[in-house]
């Protein structure tokens, strides 16, 4: 049994197709491209694969991550060559590594996120403004969000619970502002234990702040993801335990 | 011609993969003057059009021909026609994203009534004109094919061209005959049709006229143009095996309703059901070699990667080789973990052991249609189920461990009485008393019966096109009976909502005067209407009310033998003469046999097979 870490990308119309699509692509992917996958075991089996975290509908990424269990070892540059071919365009292996497998689950080692988010704002601002109203809105010690919870076994029943989200963001700034088209890079939390999206994040700037933002103009792109290894983040292909 | 844009737009709808184009095994063609371009068209969402094999094999099929380029269009989501509307974005072609206004062809296939008003509304949405008569050299020829096409007549005034039959040949005719008209600087539409008229399988419209009665039944259907056929005959493919099928199919981005290969097996159905049209109106039976199958299904699964093969067929264990290619299926792919799925089974002993060793890769429920729920009625719908088979089968799959049993049933059925439909319910609980007469090591745990039961709809070319429907009060009336006797925890009764089977039931036996309640349905913003969350019936009332149109004479109206009914000039090889015969015999109970037992002279070979079938 032979565990594969791998980063792959999703860019152009392929951004449209939901996570669970993605599952579906890479397991037909992988059967065209003859890898000898693992399967689970039972009535249904599957390819034993597993997503580091759910990429929102419409958002693109260079950092997302897979891991994929395999029966047979093979090499890993036929593993990216066969794979991409066998992949729909937009969707790309970058890099790929094989993991020990005590290496833990990809899902519960993710922490951080890194995304650029494009948007435009109604008015015309200056650089200046931006910057100070981003600064303004990171000062926030509280910005509150209202969250549905559904009550615990009764299905039709929610509660509503204000939260804090000020400490799931961990770094705001300007990336580029051409006249009304802005594009800021976030740093927030992700995975498992806390997750951000980064549209909750621009309707709350749009909301604390006196940027006017054009909220259906927001498009996402995923740079990093990191995992945390010892108090400080790395992706999750650095920092591995030896084979 | 450029791109329409509409990359802002798919982010504002819902599952914007369906207007995507690009999935695996889809075609994009450079285009030139000389390009005959094809939209085809699914009157429903992507999800439900995807899932339709007439479309994978026609596109196919099509896009293999030089020069031609086939493209998909499925009715687009109530989210996304909003948006095109806003953005001024007309109905276009999923793969170039091209208006298909500026097509040759819109094709549309026809699989239910209920989609009609989808046909006209996308026609609409592709700023085309509805009616025949309107449109001009400059626009597309509308064609149409399906099993609704078998009786075009209520959107009879909309199309062009209507395809009887099987169209892989006859399609590739109609191209070919159009490819050497279009460039021609006199073009008429007219004349291509008559050109195009004499074909086998072709039928157009707009060149028979249709007279009345006084008390509104058909007096005469004519040609109103020299050297047309006076009747239109069906066309079939004689030898499947040589037929062209693809070995590659779509593969969707997003789950549809059929998400796996679809290996058609064989074509036609033996059996005689006499509510079924399929299984008149596909007659006879050709199947499909066991080698063809093999070398499709080698080819189907290293193109898709699909981890499922559904061996498709009108009554799939009546396949003379089904054990050998089950057993290939299962030795060739188990490593590969394909599962293999078989709808419409007859089960018996034999399939069961079967589907034992398929459940080994993946688990799937049951499902039994004795239709009626006595011997009588089944004697009467020439359903050959005994209640001792459905009792052997179920007993076997119980001891095998299976827990979820669906038995389907039809309501409504000429002849039925109350004691029909208490033995629904009788049956529904000797099923459940054979699953706790099961060894309790054997069998699984949870049982769980679906009954469901839905509204019989007189289907025309079938015994029973002279019926009338039951009506919608007398409808309600059995459903509440079958609630009240179906009550246990283990049963779950569904019924269909009678409503929406009266309108089928009134355009599958209309006439052309209902292309104008369609139009003027349309206008009053019916569309969807095979969806419970869009159909509204008080509207579809006040259409017809309208139109001064009484929907009950096409739905629950007995007719004569002798009366001319609507799709009398059409010939689906099956003799009107058998039809009656059939009928004759439903009213005394007797049964038909099989016609692999023996041919009971439907007409069929003679007119359509030339030979024995
Ligand atoms: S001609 Fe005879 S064998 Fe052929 S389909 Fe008709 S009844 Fe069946």
């Amino acid at each position: 049994m032979y565990k594969l870490r791998s980063r792959f990308s999703k860019n152009g119309d392929i951004i449209f197709i939901s996570h669970l699509d993605v599952m579906r692509v890479f397991e037909r992917a992988l059967r065209r491209a003859n890898i000898p996958i693992s399967y689970t075991k039972g009535f249904n089996p599957h390819p034993i694969m597993a997503f580091a975290t759910a990429l929102g509908l419409g958002v693109s990424s260079d950092a997302e991550y897979i891991d994929i269990q395999l029966d047979e070892k093979i090499e890993l540059y036929d593993f990216i060559k066969q794979l991409n071919n066998a992949l729909p365009k937009g969707l790309t292996i970058i890099e790929s590594s094989y993991i020990s497998s005590k290496e833990e689950s990809l899902m519960s080692v993710i922490k951080r996120s890194v995304y650029l988010v494009n948007f435009k704002l109604k008015d015309a601002v200056s650089k200046e403004d931006i910057i100070n109203e981003l600064n303004k809105f990171k000062n926030l010690e509280d910005i509150p969000l209202e969250k549905e919870k559904k009550k615990k076994g009764k299905r039709k029943e929610k509660t509503i619970q204000i939260v804090n989200i000020r400490p799931n963001i961990y770094g705001i700034e300007v990336f580029s502002l051409e006249e009304r088209n802005a594009i800021i890079k976030m740093d927030l939390a992700a995975g498992s234990v806390a997750n951000l999206k980064p549209e909750i994040v621009i309707s709350k700037i749009n909301e604390h702040t006196r940027l006017d933002i054009e909220l259906d103009t927001i498009r996402i792109h995923r740079i990093k993801l990191f995992k945390e290894v010892n108090g400080s983040f790395v992706t999750p292909l650095e920092e591995l335990k030896t084979l | 011609m450029n791109r329409l844009e509409i990359h802002d737009i798919l982010f504002k709808v819902e599952k914007p993969a369906r207007y995507l184009g690009n999935e695996l095994n889809s075609v994009h063609k450079e285009v030139d003057e000389s390009t005959v371009r094809f939209a085809f068209c699914f009157p429903d969402i992507y999800e439900i059009g995807m899932s339709h094999l007439g479309l994978q094999i026609l596109y196919k099929l099509l896009n293999k021909q030089e020069n031609v380029y086939c493209e998909r269009v499925f009715a687009p989501a109530l989210d996304m026609e909003q948006e095109m509307k806003e953005n001024n974005i007309p109905l276009f072609g999923l793969e170039s994203r091209n208006p298909i206004k500026a097509f040759d062809f819109i094709g549309f296939t026809l699989q239910y009534e209920l989609s009609y008003t989808n046909l006209l509304n996308m026609l609409e949405l592709a700023d085309v004109p509805l009616y025949s008569k309107d449109r001009t050299k400059q626009h597309p020829l509308i064609i149409v094919g399906g099993p609704c096409a078998y009786n075009p007549e209520p959107i009879a005034d909309f199309v062009d061209i209507v395809i009887l039959g099987e169209a892989e040949e006859v399609i590739l005719e109609i191209i070919n005959a159009y490819k050497k008209r279009k460039s021609e600087e006199s073009f008429s539409r007219r004349d291509f049709l008559i050109e195009i008229a004499t074909i086998q399988g072709v039928y157009i419209p707009c060149l028979y006229d249709v007279d009345y009665n006084e008390d509104d039944t058909i007096k005469g259907i004519n040609p109103n143009t020299e050297g047309i056929p006076k009747r239109v005959t069906k066309r079939i493919i004689k030898n499947l095996d040589d037929a062209f099928y693809p070995e590659e199919f779509i593969v969707p981005y997003i789950n549809t309703v059929h998400d796996r290969i679809v290996l058609e097996i064989f074509r036609g159905c033996a059996r005689g059901c006499r509510f079924c049209q399929a299984g008149i109106i596909y007659r006879p039976v050709r199947e499909k070699g066991f080698d063809r199958l093999k070398g499709l299904t080698e080819k189907l699964l290293e193109n898709t990667g699909y981890e499922e093969i559904s061996l498709a067929s009108l009554s799939t264990s009546d396949y003379s080789k089904l054990d050998m290619l089950v057993r290939h299926l299962i030795d060739e792919y188990k490593g590969d973990r394909v599962g293999i799925s078989l709808p419409s089974l007859r089960l018996d002993n034999i399939t069961l052991q079967l589907i034992e060793e398929i459940q080994k890769i993946r688990k799937t429920g049951l499902t039994f249609a004795p239709e009626a729920g006595s011997q009588r009625l089944r004697d009467v719908i020439n359903k050959g189920l005994t209640e001792e088979d459905l009792q052997s089968a179920v007993k076997k799959a119980f001891s095998l461990g299976w827990t979820s049993i669906k038995l389907y049933f039809m309501i409504g059925l000429p002849t039925e009485i109350y004691e029909d439909l208490e033995g629904i319910g009788q049956l529904a609980f000797k099923v459940l008393d054979a699953y706790y007469s099961t060894d309790k090591e054997k069998r699984g745990k949870a049982i769980n019966i679906t009954v469901s039961a839905s509204t019989f709809v007189p289907k025309p070319f079938t015994p029973f096109q002279w019926e009338p429907q039951d009506s919608l009060e007398a409808i309600h009336q059995k459903q509440r009976f079958l609630v009240e006797n179906i009550k246990n925890k283990k049963i779950t009764f569904n019924y269909h909502d009678a409503k929406t089977s009266f309108l089928e039931a009134v355009f599958a036996r209309g006439d052309r005067r209902l292309s104008r309640v369609l139009a003027q349905g349309l206008k009053a913003g019916c569309k969807f209407d095979g969806w419970m969350e869009h159909f509204d019936f008080d509207r579809w009332m006040q259409v017809f009310e309208e139109c001064k149109i009484d929907p009950t004479f096409y739905a629950n109206r007995r007719r004569d033998y002798d009366e001319v009914l609507p799709w009398d000039h059409i010939d689906v090889g099956v003799t009107k003469k058998y039809l009656i015969k059939e009928n004759e015999k439903a009213r005394s109970g007797e049964v038909t046999v099989d016609c692999r037992s023996s041919c009971s002279g439907c007409g069929v070979n003679k007119g359509i097979v030339g030979g024995i079938c």
